[in-house]
């Protein structure tokens, strides 16, 4: 009788630990295996498009205030060889490759000015992301997400907040105090992925041999697809281009 | 029969077992007494929901049902997983609790009702068809609620600093006016994850909507609003300074004759 009594008292001790207890849902679509004699792509994301025609300043006698004074990062290409920045070009549906190498220094996203900068990034999954306050005033951070978890948080000058993003997904980052501010983070799955620097250059090395689907994400203009074959220890060059929109 | 000799007959560890059992069973949440939430999505859910809830929030749960058109705050759309009124962190999904909570009682200033002319069994079995409809239950689980500390005494000193942190610290001034008539610099371009319009909380009004008592405002910003601008400030204050800015806020309710 007294076992039996004292099974119970366990049991219910475990209950109460078993109803606090987390487990997180892992899903694995991508197997890491030794790349030896992989292939590298380089490239160049091209916007055909006529830039927005310079509309009469109707506000150029106003006082304005210094946000509305910088130009939006929404579409920004190179006059010399149309070049387009922050596109995120990455290898569709791989399922094996090399290594995911999480960078030891956190990628930084700063509110400056009412602004977030960098613009946009892209990161592997498990990727931790520091989001700081740069400004002396109240700014928050806004996601939008589904699979990872949003958040919704205040910040003060200097405040620092660390989020892991654990799945793929485009997240938008916004500032609700300043609505013209905002920010992509693009969580990809594998690590064969690139963002285009200002003149539109891309490279994405060790690819496995073999004909590929490669995607290009922009936040204005869309996605574009394009399949590449892949040979062992060469340098292949493709060029996307978008044409106006 | 006397305490002493009961306790001989019946056996000191016996005793203590079931005190102990009654303890344990005691500490275990149970929030909701008494109803039983189902976990699969039953028969009788899906007709509650159909019945009561879709002409607002949709037959798929998109919050696009045949009446939404005519209203302002919309009814929720719950494919994002996205619900306001939580006991866990910012972002994190309800509990099964926080669901009920809000179906019971409703939400004050929107077209929800409190639902109590349904049976609790009715209310209980909706709780599954919602969360059905969106795949971030599947992915994720609920985070644990958050702590509510020790109350402070609404003291005026209380309030003060309340005042200091609403004005200087945190500036809910900017979204909620000074005298937070839901008015301030920043009110007019909120708008909620689903892209409609939303106004920041008029406090004089003083039907906070998720609940009246000092707890629920306290967590309302703990926490923060999913879906809304409304953020969290869990990591900028302490647990002091909440409960002051809780009495300011409450402390801004103006009394209905003096309105203008």
């Amino acid at each position: 009788m007294k076992q039996i009594l004292f099974l119970i008292i366990l049991f219910e001790f475990f209950c109460c630990n078993f109803i606090y207890s987390k487990d997180i849902l892992t899903e694995k679509n991508y197997t890491e295996i030794e790349v030896r004699d992989g292939g590298t792509v380089i490239g160049n994301v091209k916007y055909m498009g006529v830039p927005a025609a310079v509309g009469k300043n109707l506000y150029r006698d106003w006082e304005l205030s210094d946000a509305s004074k910088t130009a939006s990062e929404k579409l920004i290409f190179s006059k010399i060889n149309n070049g387009l920045k922050n596109a995120v070009v990455s290898l569709k549906d791989i399922t094996q490759g090399k290594k995911k190498i999480i960078p030891a220094i956190r990628p930084i996203i700063d509110q400056q000015n009412d602004c977030f900068i960098p613009h946009a990034i892209a990161i592997v999954s498990g990727t931790t992301v520091d989001i700081l306050n740069g400004d002396e005033q109240m700014h928050n951070v806004h996601t939008r997400s589904t699979r990872n978890q949003p958040f919704n948080l205040g910040t003060t000058y200097k405040q620092r907040i660390s989020k892991r993003f654990d799945y793929p997904e485009i997240i938008k980052v916004t500032c609700d105090l300043h609505k013209h501010a905002y920010a992509w983070i693009v969580v990809i799955e594998h690590p064969y992925f690139d963002m285009t620097d200002r003149n539109g250059y891309f490279e994405i090395c060790d690819i496995p041999p073999g004909t590929h689907k490669f995607q290009v994400w922009h936040e204005e203009l869309g996605n574009i697809e394009k399949e590449v074959t892949i040979h062992p220890k060469e340098i292949t060059t493709i060029d996307f281009i978008y044409s106006q929109h | 029969m006397k305490p002493k000799v009961l306790l001989d007959k019946v056996g000191f560890w016996r005793a203590t077992a079931v005190t102990g059992a009654a303890l344990m069973l005691s500490i275990a949440p149970m929030t909701v007494s008494a109803v039983n939430i189902p976990t699969e999505v039953t028969d009788l859910g899906k007709d509650t929901y159909k019945k009561y809830c879709s002409p607002c929030h949709g037959e798929e749960g998109k919050g696009d049902g045949p009446l939404a058109r005519s209203m302002l705050p919309k009814p929720r759309d719950f494919t994002r997983g996205a619900y306001k009124f939580r006991t866990t962190p910012s972002g994190s999904l309800p509990t099964d609790e926080d669901i009920y909570r809000t179906v019971s009682y409703g939400v004050p200033n929107s077209t929800m009702i409190p639902w109590d002319i349904l049976t609790e069994e009715q209310r209980a079995s909706v709780i599954p068809v919602l969360k059905s409809f969106s795949e971030a239950f599947e992915v994720r689980k609920p985070d644990a609620p958050v702590t509510v500390g020790l109350p402070l005494r609404p003291t005026e000193r209380a309030i003060e600093e309340g005042k200091k942190i609403y004005e200087e610290k945190l500036e809910c001034w900017k979204c909620h006016g000074v005298e937070g008539r839901g008015d301030g610099p920043s009110a007019a371009e909120q708008e909620d994850d689903f892209g409609f319009p939303i106004k920041p909380f008029d406090f004089t009004t003083g039907k906070f909507k998720g609940g009246n008592s000092a707890q629920d405002v306290y967590l309302r910003f703990t926490t923060g609003l999913n879906g809304t601008p409304m953020p969290s400030f869990a990591k900028e204050l302490t647990d002091e300074q909440r409960w002051c800015l809780t009495y300011y806020v409450m402390s801004l309710v103006k009394p209905e004759g003096t309105k203008k």
